[in-house]
């Protein structure tokens, strides 16, 4: 079971091993640099966010985000090469794997994605800045941040899959996945947001990713709501992204 | 001998138009079968559907007797399959290329590392095996694939024209792989090369528009249209003016000219003596009855017309 999936997440590996020098100088940079931008820059004008310091207020969100931007661009560019370019994707599909196997396989892809560069960007963060957490609170935001690299992985998964021109990948990162990502209150608190959309603010999916990975990481615990969000989503993206890929090799 | 490879009225339809219409054919195994046609006759489409990666709009396909409706992984396990483009995967040398087929077949290392070891020494990669496949040639690219679609040992190889952008030396090389595999398995191919589909199948099948047109050995198909009484015709001197007498002629079906030598195809043997006699007859200076070749019988049976 699932070996068609191990398989093809060990092609990728395999692939990344090759170039993760490159994939980590480019993946620390954009995220450090609005670490030090941010969190350095705006520090004499906020001190704390409800009295959390505020670089150590962005650094959680930081963290998660290069995480699931990482997840999102492994999968929906991975998918789309292996697709449109290499047409890897057929020699997958004449050997006894099945569409579970291969959409299962690129999450998995983008989950480790995520992970790892995640995971280099918090040890950076660690050592250069006087940013500490208490490691008790890991597996929390560990969690969090799983089920957020699904969530991205399998939206990433249908981009590759549906989109067949290049550049409107950048488009949906540009207008859906960047958006979503800075309205989710990585650089401030959400109640600065006007009372009136604050609920539907509270409901975005990425709102229950940084939020809940803040939470889990200063106090150790994703609040229940978050939880069930991130749940909900990656168990909604997961049906979604195969049947997406069931219906489009059907074509 | 039970057949390895069954469609039982297959129609392939996308909106109103229909690629494949109601297609039956029966492979024997252990042969190697050509499917030969022109752009767009259907060849493709049968393949895919074949392979398990497109679905007929009606009737079924059998596999060494597995449906692929409804038994597709089971047709997966027994196939090879080697496309129309090369889709190697550029980030892995030619070794992991094969290491990753061989996984996704479920096979283990101690059964694939021998087989990888055969087949790159075999298709002449072995020097080759660390690099990667953007570093190749085209032909060495189409032997690698070839290698691929062989490390599961299939019981049918489905090669789609094998051999398309490929030199001379490629080609023959490319063959002389597919001669190797035969009575080992049974070989799908489809190809326009008239020349390969005569080098290389036990059994030729002609389609367009969806449909069989004709099947055979290629010297059955040959002897076939021999009675299509082509003959090759020189005249003296200047032949300008004598196609459109010729073409005015009503036993003469067809003409083809190249300078002086005219291919004409006429009803039947009578037709001699009234072409001697007719106003070109004096002007004939060598007549001989043109053996056809594979391609004439292409020809004859899906038209000039160049596709789009």
């Amino acid at each position: 079971m699932l070996r068609g999936a191990f398989s093809i997440w060990g092609r990728d590996m395999l692939v990344l091993r090759r170039s993760i020098i490159s994939e980590l100088i480019s993946v620390i940079a954009y995220p450090l640099t609005l670490y030090l931008a941010f969190g350095f820059g705006l520090k004499g004008y906020i001190s704390d966010v409800g009295g959390i310091p505020y670089p150590l207020f962005i650094a959680p969100g930081l963290i998660s985000m290069t995480a699931v931007n990482a997840a999102f661009d492994e999968s929906s560019w991975s998918m789309w090469f292996h697709r449109r370019v290499q047409r890897t994707i057929e020699e997958y599909r004449v050997t006894p794997v099945t569409a579970y196997d291969i959409v299962i396989g690129k999450i998995f892809s983008g989950f480790s994605q995520g992970a790892i560069k995640g995971t280099v960007v918090f040890l950076v963060i660690l050592v250069l800045t006087p940013f500490r957490i208490d490691f008790s609170h890991l597996p929390a935001y560990l969690l969090c941040l799983a089920l957020a690299s699904m969530t991205f992985s399998c939206l990433g998964t249908m981009c590759g899959t549906i989109i067949d021109k290049p550049e409107n990948i950048g488009r949906v990162q540009s207008v859906v996945i960047v958006p979503l990502i800075f309205m989710a209150g990585i650089f401030f608190p959400l109640t600065s947001y006007p009372a009136s959309i604050l609920p539907a603010v509270r409901l975005l999916p990425t709102t229950a990713v940084f939020e809940g990975a803040r939470d889990a990481l200063l106090f150790g615990a994703v609040p229940p709501l978050y939880l069930a969000n991130l749940v909900l989503t990656a168990g909604i993206c997961f049906v979604l992204a195969v049947y997406t890929f069931n219906r489009k090799m059907a074509e | 001998m039970p057949s390895a490879v069954t469609l039982n009225q297959i129609t392939k339809s996308y909106g109103s138009f229909t690629a494949v219409d109601r297609f039956s054919l029966e492979v024997e195994r252990g042969t190697v079968f050509g499917l030969l046609g022109p752009n767009g006759a259907g060849k493709t489409t049968l393949i895919k559907i074949l392979t398990t990666l497109m679905r007929p709009s009606s009737g079924d396909a059998f596999v060494e007797g597995f449906s692929v409706l409804a038994a597709g992984k089971e047709v997966r396990r027994l196939i090879g399959v080697v496309p129309q483009e090369n889709n190697l995967d550029r980030y892995l040398t030619a070794r992991e290329n094969l290491i990753l087929h061989g996984r996704l077949h479920g096979m283990k290392p101690a059964d694939y590392n021998p087989r990888i070891d055969e087949l790159l020494e075999m298709t002449g990669l072995a020097g080759r095996q660390h690099d990667f496949p953007d570093t190749f040639s085209g032909g060495m690219q189409r032997r690698l694939v070839v290698a691929r679609a062989l490390v599961h040992e299939p019981r049918v190889l489905f090669l789609d024209e094998p051999t398309t952008g490929l030199d001379p030396q490629s080609r023959r090389a490319l063959w002389e792989h597919i001669r190797r595999l035969r009575h080992t398995m049974t070989v799908f191919l489809t190809t326009h090369y008239m020349d390969e589909a005569d080098a290389l199948c036990d059994r030729i099948m002609i389609m367009d528009h969806g449909e069989s047109l004709a099947d055979g050995s290629a010297v059955q198909l040959k002897d076939a249209f021999s009675r299509a009484h082509t003959y090759e015709v020189d005249f003296r001197g200047d032949a300008g003016g004598f196609r459109e007498i010729l073409e005015g002629l009503s036993f003469v079906r067809s003409v083809e000219q190249d300078g002086t030598t005219f291919r004409l195809t006429l009803s039947g043997e009578d037709a001699l003596k009234p072409l001697l006699d007719s106003a070109v007859g004096g002007q004939i200076r060598k007549i001989c009855l043109k053996e056809p070749s594979l391609e004439d019988v292409f020809i004859a049976l899906t038209g000039e017309k160049v596709r789009e």
